[in-house]
């Protein structure tokens, strides 16, 4: 299961990708379970040069009523950084922000697909 | 201090017209991000997790009080409210806008503030000893030769794509407040026994994957040919360097490789067929830099305070923040103050605007209207009457800006780690938090005494944790984050590289691991022994034990 994220070209905010869409909360994001159609979609999404920087898949996995990224780095992304509760998308809360919060382990390495070849 | 004279004026003008014509193409989409990638980093904008950073040079670490208050209002303006203040004394906007950016320059530089030389594979901007002008143990200003430096260096074309990245620290002191053997090249201004001011001179030190501490290649380089020397180090680097491998390239590695002989014969050999006129500053454009740095505004003042000496006798916090944060001046009557900017489970090197507010206006009226940036990521009052101490120092206490813990083991070290940098194994912050509140109490961190906890995310090091007393590595272990620790290192007079403790530990470990660490220093040390003295003549045994008796 995958998720595809970018950063937004004007600002640099963290967006995840919906159905064609771009949206800031990772709650609202995609899960894309076919690899193949992942591939599609990334694709599409570089080609939007205008939009995004650098968009990536990350792998996802199912926790209770939902998802969560299983990296570590892909949940402070989607959520904010840990020593400013009050910045970062963490400082609207909801839902998905709580689901995120309750995931544990896997700091930087895993989850993000393709990581080294990319550098 | 330097003024930037009319032509420094005019290239920051013409610098930000470009940039925000290359911005606008970007947006528009006529140019890829590929293309843009390098242009927006030379102009210190680094796309990090959660958004772009900027990262704002701060030459020397020296800055007015208008410049202190600009980048307080870019802060309050188009960041939320702080700054980052770091390891390379450069302050560090972690929530810019693309969109933002040549604004944000245009603000920078009317006060000569800018992004030049923060990013790519240049002559970086130059630190240099934080007590320059200040410090009694000082041959000359450190920052009049890292001035000219800087207007040597600033878009050179030759030096503009070296190898990789290039760094220079220099001191005319002789402490070395600078850590000048962890940088690419080390400046020490002395007076050589002719009597004239001499250069030794370090090359390929570096931390990062491979640390090394800079060996001296020349001991008494006459100042005066300082530029002609360090452009005959730079070109062997151009020359020789490696451009295949990012991991080999500094100039560390070709010192290594060559040897420590062999580099600097060919430094030399460069140096001999060197026109040594053509590249040299004249001594009128010394003088003329000198000038700009020349003491003024210092009052004649009885050596000892009557109002400060009361004031210590009369309150006891005052006596501790006299005692950690205030040192001496050369100019009687005189002290700097140091601003601790780690305020126990706060972000180390984190300001507000509303702080940088204050120090400006403080640096305004008791400062003689300058500010300096550490390298450990505190700032410091240079030029404050010991009679205004303690005004200063209440003024400081209501901002949250009056922690006496300069050295202490509480004054740490941390890069932004995973909460921000896209390089990062493992968070720094909340590691560098949760130790400083351990250590919160003041009557206990000075029981300690000087202690260098020094912690980065990732094996780059920008927190120095090689140098540190304790060092702490973030590494990413299986996916978790485990943290590396070393002991035993410095950056200052008695450089030296930490020793690694054992197996990295998780992070729930670490503080209960450093507090071991210290009561094991508590238990062996010998008279005034500091905690790293105490380390290099027991070694790592009682310590390593301490911390992994559990395992056995």
């Amino acid at each position: 299961m995958k998720a595809l994220t970018a950063n937004r070209l004007s600002d640099g905010e963290v967006v995840f990708w919906a159905q064609g869409a771009w949206v800031e909360r990772f709650g609202e994001a995609e899960a894309i379970e076919d690899d193949s159609r992942a591939e599609t979609v990334e694709a599409l999404a570089r080609a939007q040069v205008t939009q995004i920087v650098d968009p990536y898949l990350i792998d996802i996995q199912p926790v209770a009523d939902g998802f969560a990224p299983i990296s570590y780095r892909e949940r402070v992304r989607a959520l904010g950084p840990t020593n400013k509760p009050d910045h970062g998308k963490q400082a609207i809360g909801g839902g998905d922000v709580e689901l995120l919060n309750r995931a544990h382990g896997s700091a930087r390495s895993s989850g993000r697909v393709n990581l080294i070849k990319r550098k | 201090m330097y003024s930037y004279d009319d032509i420094d004026r005019e290239m920051l003008i013409d610098r930000v017209a470009e940039f925000r014509a290359q911005c606008a193409r970007r947006l528009a989409g006529e140019i890829t991000e590929e293309q843009f990638k390098p242009i927006r980093l030379m102009n210190g904008l680094y796309l990090q997790l959660h958004a772009y950073m900027l990262r704002i040079a701060i030459p020397y670490g020296t800055l007015s009080s208008a410049q202190m208050r600009t980048l307080a209002h870019v802060a309050r303006t188009y960041d939320r409210g702080y700054g980052h203040f770091t390891t390379r004394t450069n302050l560090q906007l972690h929530w810019i806008k693309l969109r933002d950016a040549p604004q944000i320059l245009d603000d920078l530089a009317t006060v000569g503030l800018h992004a030049i030389q923060t990013s790519g594979n240049c002559i970086r901007n130059l630190t240099a000893d934080p007590l320059a002008g200040v410090a009694a143990d000082e041959v000359d200003d450190p920052r009049i030769w890292a001035e000219a430096i800087r207007q040597w260096s600033t878009f050179h074309p030759e030096f503009s794509y070296l190898p990789r990245k290039f760094k220079i620290a220099v001191t005319a002191a002789r402490r070395d407040r600078a850590a000048t053997r962890i940088y690419d090249i080390g400046l020490r201004l002395h007076r050589a026994e002719s009597g004239e001011l001499a250069f030794e001179v370090l090359v390929g030190g570096g931390l990062g994957r491979i640390p090394y501490l800079g060996p001296t290649v020349r001991q008494s380089l006459p100042a005066r040919h300082l530029l002609s020397y360090l452009q005959a180090i730079l070109r062997v680097y151009n020359r020789h360097g490696r451009r295949d491998n990012i991991h080999k390239a500094r100039i560390k590695v070709l010192v290594a490789s060559l040897g420590a002989e062999e580099f600097t014969r060919q430094v030399e050999e460069e140096w001999d067929r060197t026109d040594k006129a053509l590249v040299d500053l004249p001594d009128l454009e010394l003088a003329r830099i000198r000038a700009n740095f020349a003491p003024s505004g210092f009052a004649t003042l009885a050596p000892a305070s009557a109002a400060f000496e009361s004031a210590k006798a009369a309150d006891h916090a005052f006596a501790r923040f006299a005692r950690n944060n205030i040192v001496a001046h050369k100019t009687p009557g005189y002290c700097a103050i140091n601003i601790s900017l780690k305020v126990p489970g706060e972000t180390p090197g984190d300001c507000s605007a509303e702080q940088m507010d204050l120090v400006a206006d403080l640096a305004d009226r008791y400062s003689l209207d300058e500010i300096r940036v550490a390298y450990e990521q505190n700032l410091i009052l240079p030029h404050v009457r010991l009679d205004d101490a303690p005004t200063v120092y209440a003024a400081l206490a209501g901002a949250g800006l009056a922690t006496a813990n300069i050295g202490l083991i509480s004054d740490i070290i941390a890069c932004p780690g995973l909460d921000y940098c896209t390089l990062a194994n493992a968070r720094a912050i909340p590691v560098a938090q949760d130790i400083a509140r351990r250590f919160a109490d003041p009557d206990l961190a000075e029981r300690i005494g000087e202690l260098n906890i020094k912690i980065s995310g990732c094996i780059n090091a920008c927190g120095h944790h090689h140098v540190g007393h304790i060092g702490i590595l973030g590494v990413d272990k299986k996916g978790e984050e485990f943290y590396q620790l070393t002991l035993g290192g410095s950056g200052d007079d008695d450089a030296a590289l930490g020793q690694i403790l054992g197996p990295a530990l998780p992070a729930d470990r670490v503080t209960p691991a450093v507090d071991q660490l210290v009561q094991v220093y508590l238990r062996e040390r010998r008279g005034e022994e500091r905690f790293v003295e105490t380390f290099r003549r027991t070694g790592l045994a009682p310590f390593k034990e301490a911390v992994y008796a559990d395992a056995h």
